[in-house]
């Protein structure tokens, strides 16, 4: 396979503000977010020739969004299209633009997304499975995949919830050092357990929020994003992967295509979990962060319970994980911002929660029905 | 009990064994009739070699707790009445797995691993779930 190794660089991330914002929609806030993104790049608006879109929940026209927020940004693009992978989108998008910009079939991409999820109402109460649904049964809902995960590992592994609770502490921890963060108010464990349960083993507090916001990332060469606005931030690996199949995998409640996807972009980075200073893993629930870390190889399957504990994902333990909050705190752009605080990581302006010297970051994405994942290695570029 | 339905399965040609099983008091599954595995999700074609031809075989209907789970949130309103109860998915004991719930136990002291058989609930004239409860209940 053709590597992309280092060829190409995110040189510019924008983020509406987060949270509950009445008088929003998905397009407004997919603007904005554009506009902030190509503010920070540096780039002017006729430099963007790819437009790569993420339609969210509430976009009405849903996968021709792409033309709603081209038409809204006057934007006439060499490349384009909308993609919906939930979770999976953000990653999947920015690799595409990556792959558009490295062929040649455009030099720099936008990869915008908004959603009103908040005061537009998503509940994400679908029920999963196709044609004779799991509905039937009483099985719906986003919570409830994550909890099969989750009773299974509890049941193998001996995991526990207090151990799913150092997640939620951890991004908790982080996001009160974020200003843009939508839950800044610290939570200990025993709050987490005292929280109701959602879908048992599942608490509240395992659960990422709803959130109304918009997120953009520019991808572009390496080499236009030499002598940039910014710090440059290269793509050094990635790896996508998907478990299409649910019922007939076995092992489909366990994720095994996030090993893949990570196998994939350690491979094309030439780099492995020994190198990572800072990750920023998908966490829609919490126990998604420990399958995360099991697959990425920061400790063995089964050990990632005890992994978490004593503070090693937060600031200043042995590996931070999600710095800015994550879904789980700072607010859920299904993953967006995972990839934005991965550059603000590497570019050194992470403030507060700035993790001193990070020169690589992981980044993951999950969607669907546990289906949809991948993983980029980001690293600094030399200056 | 609420008087908002609940979702029941779209019943067609491709289900309707399935359904006229469960009816009877059978779980019935799709068999390949080339690589003779048992399928679910009910599906045109064999998932593994993409063979069309197969035939509905009977279950045993028994098998363990894959993976338990216990609803407290309700987010169809047809279920209000039901929560707290128990979704599990159930490795039956032929091969496939299939989501149902374990009744006759309190929701949350069903266990991964217990060993459960199949029971029918008639939910409608037309529509009979399986459903599962301990082996030796």
């Amino acid at each position: 396979m053709h590597s992309l190794k280092d060829r190409t660089a995110i040189i510019g991330v924008g983020a509406t503000p987060q949270g509950k914002l009445p008088g929003s929609t998905q397009l407004s806030l997919a603007v904005d977010a554009f506009k902030a993104a190509l503010d920070d790049s540096g780039l002017e608006k006729d430099d963007i020739d790819g437009l790569l879109t993420f339609p969210g929940t509430t976009a009405p026209e849903g996968p021709l969004n792409y033309l709603r927020v081209g038409e809204a940004l006057g934007i006439d693009p060499a490349f384009t299209g909308s993609m919906a992978m939930g979770g999976g989108t953000a990653g999947a998008l920015v690799q595409m633009a990556a792959m558009a910009v490295e062929s040649g079939h455009a030099t720099a991409v936008a990869c915008v997304f908004g959603d009103a999820a908040k005061t537009g109402g998503s509940r994400f109460n679908r029920a999963s499975g196709w044609g004779d649904s799991w509905g039937i049964w009483g099985m719906m809902g986003a919570a409830a995949n994550s909890a099969v995960a989750a009773s299974r590992h509890m049941a193998l592994y001996g995991t526990t919830s207090e151990q799913l609770a150092e997640v939620a502490v951890a991004c908790r921890r982080h996001a009160s050092m974020n200003p843009n963060a939508v839950m800044r108010d610290p939570i200990t464990i025993a709050d987490h357990q005292a929280s109701r349960f959602i879908v048992e083993p599942l608490h509240l507090l395992d659960c990422c929020l709803i959130s109304d916001g918009g997120v953009c990332i520019i991808v572009t060469s390496a080499e236009r994003a030499k002598d940039a606005k910014q710090p440059r931030v290269l793509i050094s690996g990635m790896g996508q992967a998907y478990t299409t199949r649910t019922l007939e995998r076995e092992d489909w409640w366990y994720v095994p295509h996030q090993k893949e996807a990570l196998d994939r972009a350690y491979a094309m980075a030439g780099l492995g979990p020994q190198h990572i200073d800072v990750a920023q893993l998908y966490d829609n629930f919490t126990i998604s962060v420990l399958l995360w870390l099991e697959h990425a190889g920061f400790c063995k399957p089964g050990e990632s319970g005890p992994f978490v504990e004593g503070g090693r994902i937060q600031l200043g333990g042995e590996l931070p994980v999600n710095t800015a909050g994550g879904n789980l705190s700072e607010s859920y752009m299904e993953g967006w911002l995972h990839i934005v605080e991965g550059v603000r990581q590497l570019r050194g302006q992470g403030g507060e929660r700035q993790v001193q010297g990070a020169e690589t970051c992981l980044v993951t994405g999950r969607g669907m029905t546990l289906n949809c994942s991948n993983a980029m290695v980001l690293t600094k570029g030399e200056a | 009990m609420s008087d908002h339905p609940k979702p029941l399965p779209e019943i067609s040609d491709e289900t309707r064994p399935f359904w006229d099983g469960t009816r009877n008091q059978q779980l019935v599954m799709q068999q390949c009739a080339r690589c003779r595995h048992i399928r679910y999700p009910i599906s045109r074609v064999c998932p593994e070699c993409l063979e069309v031809g197969h035939e509905w075989v009977p279950l045993s209907g028994r098998g363990e707790v894959y993976s338990a789970i216990v609803f407290h949130q309700v987010y169809d309103k047809a279920f209000a009445d039901d929560v707290p109860y128990n979704v599990s998915l159930v490795q039956l004991d032929e091969g496939p797995r299939m989501f149902s719930n374990v009744v006759g136990v309190p929701p949350s002291q069903v266990r991964v691993g217990d060993r459960v058989r199949v029971v029918f609930d008639p939910v409608t004239e037309e529509v009979t779930l399986p459903r599962f409860t301990p082996e030796d209940s």
